[in-house]
């Protein structure tokens, strides 16, 4: 129960310390001193206490659009094994309600988009749409192959690889945590995909979808897309974390794994520039080579000799 | 049984009645007769399917057809309750829908007529057992509907299509023909049962007598490459028509398949992989199609194809099950696939009948004139929404349903298996969750482009009120069937228990149903809660966000947007299209700007379909070329003709005396 309680406490806290992480490690690569670690969630309690401004273009998607994007985030998280390495909905085909439950928040944010006539936002929604359909099909191929190998059906297959494939599955695991690497690049929209700190809205994919979102309305759309982020890294951190250890020896190395995952992150941002619009689907197909990699290995495995 | 022949000759009655009446009764008398007829059908109906019953009556006309049997065994009643609710909805839609064509002075009189006819061969199509019926009331069904797509047939493009319709059905029966002439000449009857047993037996008629089934009922349903009616005909049908011609006739062509599939019992390995491709490639092909259009229906249309292609995704997973004796996958696969027949007749009739509101008020199917909508027609608006979330797929409403069983069936089939059928699977799986997000990037265009943002031209602009109430109606109970369904599987499930066992005929079956509701009945939970959380979130926000303030777009600075600014749907997708440009034809007309003050300019982009461009066409134009060296003996003169007819009996009557 405790273990419970102490999960869903992370699950909803962690995303703004490790955002602000990330920030920090940025402010290090660039030689400033950045803000506060903590400054992520001010700003949401700010966003919070502010006044929403809608515009008379909008219906009643563009209100309703930051509620259901929360909810199936947040709901989307109870498929996830979190801090101890167990799910608190832990149901066969878990993996598959998380994609669809996360659609289903994808396409209220991309109508919603639309719905406030403004040029920019149907151009992230444009974007937003189609690079979900790169990335979805390389997810379920991962998935399947890992299911195949442990013959279990959710995410729990991902923390027995090791177990299954023997030598192999160290490939597969730096593999799967590649592809998931850049699944979380794309669904949380950080650089090299799209730069959450630029200035042009021309460029922009997810920030330009929210560009009239504003007050709590954005509170909740970017608390969402921190637990989203969470939920990626905390998908590789499965991968990683070894099987039998005790409850709070897996959260404290799931911690240090989610937390050295924002510094990667956050490295990657001040290593890289943004590609150029026609370069990210090329990037995006990494993930699609990588999941076919794995697909192979697992079906050598199976099938080899 | 009786009470089933009776809605039969109650929808004729019912067509024929309202021949007499005046135009603006026409309508009423049918959908009175079409609602009786739906509650004479469906008690038989639901007693075959719960209780597993096969009902039967048999009659014989003359020696020649042998005794015809009209059986409502699960598989048929499965039909027969999908086709009795969906036809008696679109029926009380058409009330609404025609109103302003009586009302132009345009004389319904035969389409009420053939409208009853089609419900009634329909109901025919999927009960009777007799070969050379079966091919009658066939042609009956498609011919009817033919009048009905050819309504508006004062207009070129909707003669074209509906030409266009009836020469692919003949096609169609081309193929059912043939597969009915094998069948009958090996087994010397016409009778289903009889066919079942040799197709049982033989594996070798059983492949041919497949293959030429799945080709003439393929063309019914519009698997790819024979699709090429649906884009056309939907659009020119009115709406009440494509909304029952999507919703429930080309499950027709799904319902031969299945009906095949449990005469054959057991069908071979190749066939099973020969449906899985067709499927893989419908599903996929119809996706990449819909996204392209801006044609609100022919966009449903691709829709339908592809959706098509997840019944047939199903089936075919069904069947790998069975060739591999693995009763688990076949289960879940068929279950998927048959559940997937009903929630497509659900969603897309929902989504048609918004589109024809939309037509009805904007004159225009053009989604490039429109937007906005949603503030005028907020209920049109929302039932569009509630539709196009359950046809992506999106818990919780009824196609995720479907989806998961179809994708369970899959990862199921995955681990005990040899490398080729692994391999194919994950492919399938693969490609179903693609044509997922594909389908969130269609119908996040139509919804978004239609509905949402400002409204495009002074079609959108001028339209004042929602549809009439009557249409509304028919579609809220669709709305609320497809939530419903989304929200208790566990309860909807045992509509497709009866038709699943006949098909994955195996001793395992009650366990697997089991696993299969209690599965249901914790996503059904799950969604619950799920809603609750929304709730719950809701009225947080609504605490919290008290003060409102009402402001114009941010237009990066500049303070006079308009709604030329806004996306349109051919950028909208243009990203999508670019980079897949390989599969798409792109035809465009450009007039450019000229001189120092330029008048006129336009750009127009076509996308056509590759299929169509580099297939059909070609072999059309080959079949003009060989026709064209006849023109000589078309001479318009009668007595030529007369002349020609003489040789020809002058001809016979030698070859008779030669051969005979």
């Amino acid at each position: 129960m405790l273990i419970t309680i102490l999960n869903i406490l992370i699950l909803f806290v962690a995303p703004f310390i490790l955002l602000g992480i990330l920030k920090k490690t940025k402010a290090f690569w660039a030689g400033r001193k950045g803000v506060n670690i903590l400054q992520p969630l001010w700003d949401f309690v700010r966003l919070m206490k502010k006044d929403t401004v809608y515009s008379k273009t909008t219906s009643w998607v563009f209100k309703f659009m930051p509620i259901i994007s929360f909810s199936s985030i947040a709901f989307a998280s109870l498929f996830v094994p979190l801090a101890n390495g167990k799910a608190i909905l832990d149901i066969p085909f878990g993996f598959i309600v998380f994609a669809y439950i996360l659609g289903l928040g994808k396409f209220f944010s991309i109508i919603s988009a639309l719905d406030t006539g403004s040029s920019f936002e149907g151009m992230g929604a444009s974007r937003e749409a189609c690079f979900s359909t790169i990335v979805e099909p390389a997810f379920f191929i991962m998935m399947a192959s890992a299911c195949a190998l442990s013959q279990n059906y959710s995410f729990e297959s991902l923390k027995t690889i090791l177990a299954h494939a023997g030598i192999y599955g160290y490939l597969i695991i730096i593999l799967s945590a590649l592809t998931l690497f850049i699944m979380l690049l794309v669904e949380s929209c950080r650089v090299p995909v799209d730069d959450p700190t630029t200035h042009l809205e021309l460029t922009m994919i997810h920030e330009v979808m929210i560009l009239d979102n504003s007050g709590s309305d954005l509170g909740f759309i970017t608390w969402g897309a921190g637990i989203k982020m969470f939920l990626f890294e905390a998908l590789i951190a499965n991968l990683i974390i070894p099987q039998g250890m005790s409850d709070y020896a897996t959260m404290i190395m799931f911690l240090a794994i989610v937390i050295l995952l924002s510094i990667i992150i956050g490295t990657v941002e001040s290593a890289l520039a943004r590609f150029r619009m026609t370069h990210v689907f090329e990037f995006i197909f990494i993930m699609t080579l990588t999941a076919l990699l794995i697909l192979a290995l697992v079906t050598y495995r199976i099938y080899g000799n | 049984m009786t009470y089933f022949m009776l809605a039969i000759f109650t929808l004729l009655i019912g067509g024929l009645t309202s021949l007499f009446f005046k135009e603006k009764l026409k309508l009423k008398i049918c959908t009175i007769f079409s609602g009786i007829a739906s509650i004479l059908a469906l008690p038989s109906a639901i007693k075959s399917i719960i209780n597993g019953e096969i009902i039967q009556s048999s009659y014989t006309f003359s020696s020649f057809y042998g005794t015809v049997n009209f059986v409502i065994d699960p598989l048929s009643a499965f039909f027969i309750i999908v086709i009795s609710i969906m036809s008696f909805l679109g029926l009380i839609y058409a009330n609404g829908y025609l109103k302003p064509y009586i009302e132009a002075n345009k004389s319904v009189s035969s389409h009420c007529f053939f409208l009853m006819l089609l419900i009634a061969s329909m109901l025919g199509v999927v009960t009777v057992q007799n070969g050379l019926f079966f091919l009658v009331i066939w042609e009956l069904m498609s011919l009817s509907s033919f009048f009905l797509v050819i309504f508006e047939g004062e207009k070129k493009e909707v003669r074209i299509a509906g030409i266009k319709y009836l020469v692919y059905m003949h096609l169609s029966v081309l193929f059912l023909i043939s597969l009915f002439a094998i069948l009958t000449s090996t087994t010397n009857s016409l009778s289903f049962t009889d066919y079942a047993t040799i197709l049982n037996k033989n594996t070798h008629i059983a492949n041919i007598a497949f293959i030429l089934g799945f080709l003439g009922f393929g063309i019914k349903a519009g698997f790819v490459p024979f699709h090429n009616w649906l884009p056309d005909a939907h659009p020119a049908a009115p709406s009440h028509v494509s909304g029952i011609m999507s919703g429930i006739m080309i499950k027709t062509g799904i319902y031969g398949i299945l009906r095949l599939i449990s005469m054959i019992g057991v069908p071979t390995k190749s066939l099973a992989y020969f449906v899985l491709v067709l499927a893989l490639l419908t599903l996929l092909y119809g996706v990449l199609y819909a996204i392209t259009q801006h044609d609100l229906k022919r966009l449903l249309a691709y829709s339908s194809i592809e959706n098509i292609g997840i019944m047939g995704l199903g089936i075919a997973i069904g069947m790998i099950g069975l060739a591999y004796s693995n009763p688990v996958v076949a289960t879940f696969g068929f279950a998927g696939g048959v559940l997937h027949i009903f929630n497509h007749s659900i969603f897309k009739e929902l989504l048609f009948f918004a589109a024809g509101n939309t037509y009805l008020k904007t004159h225009t199917k053009n989604i490039e004139t429109l937007g906005g909508l949603i503030k005028k027609m907020p209920h049109t608006g929302l039932l569009f929404i509630v539709g196009s979330i359950a046809i992506c797929g999106l818990p919780p409403f009824n196609g995720f349903i479907s989806e998961i069983l179809i994708y369970a069936g899959m990862l199921l089939g995955v681990p005990s298996s040899e490398i080729n059928l692994f391999i194919m699977l994950v492919i399938s799986i693969a490609s179903l969750a693609m044509v997922g997000t594909m389908a969130i990037v269609c119908f996040s265009k139509a919804t978004g482009i239609t509905f949402l943002g400002e409204a495009r031209s002074d079609h959108a602009k001028l339209v004042n009120s929602d549809v009439d109430r009557i249409m509304l109606f028919p579609m809220t109970i669709l709305a609320i069937l497809a939530l419903s369904i989304g929200l208790s599987p566990q309860a909807f499930i045992k509509l497709i228990w009866g038709p699943v066992s006949m098909l994955a005929n195996s001793p395992e079956m009650l366990v697997i149903f089991d696993s299969i509701r209690n599965f249901l009945q914790i996503l059904s939970w799950i969604f619950v809660a799920f809603l609750v959380v929304l709730i719950t979130v809701y009225i947080i926000r609504q605490k919290i966000n008290k003060n409102n303030i009402t402001h114009s777009t941010w237009g990066c600075g500049y303070d006079r947007p308009n709604s030329h600014m806004q996306y349109t749907p051919s950028s909208f997708d243009n990203l999508f299209v670019s980079t897949l440009k390989p599969l798409f034809k792109r035809v465009s007309h450009i007039k450019k700007p000229k001189d120092l003050f330029p008048k006129d300019a336009y750009f127009e982009l076509e996308i056509e379909d590759i299929e169509e461009a580099y297939i059909v066409e070609p072999i059309i134009k080959l079949d003009e070329k060989f026709l064209a060296k006849f023109e000589r003996i078309q001479s318009g003169n009668m007595q030529q003709y007369i002349l020609f007819g003489l040789i020809f009996l002058v001809l016979a009557i030698i070859g008779l005396m030669i051969f005979g």
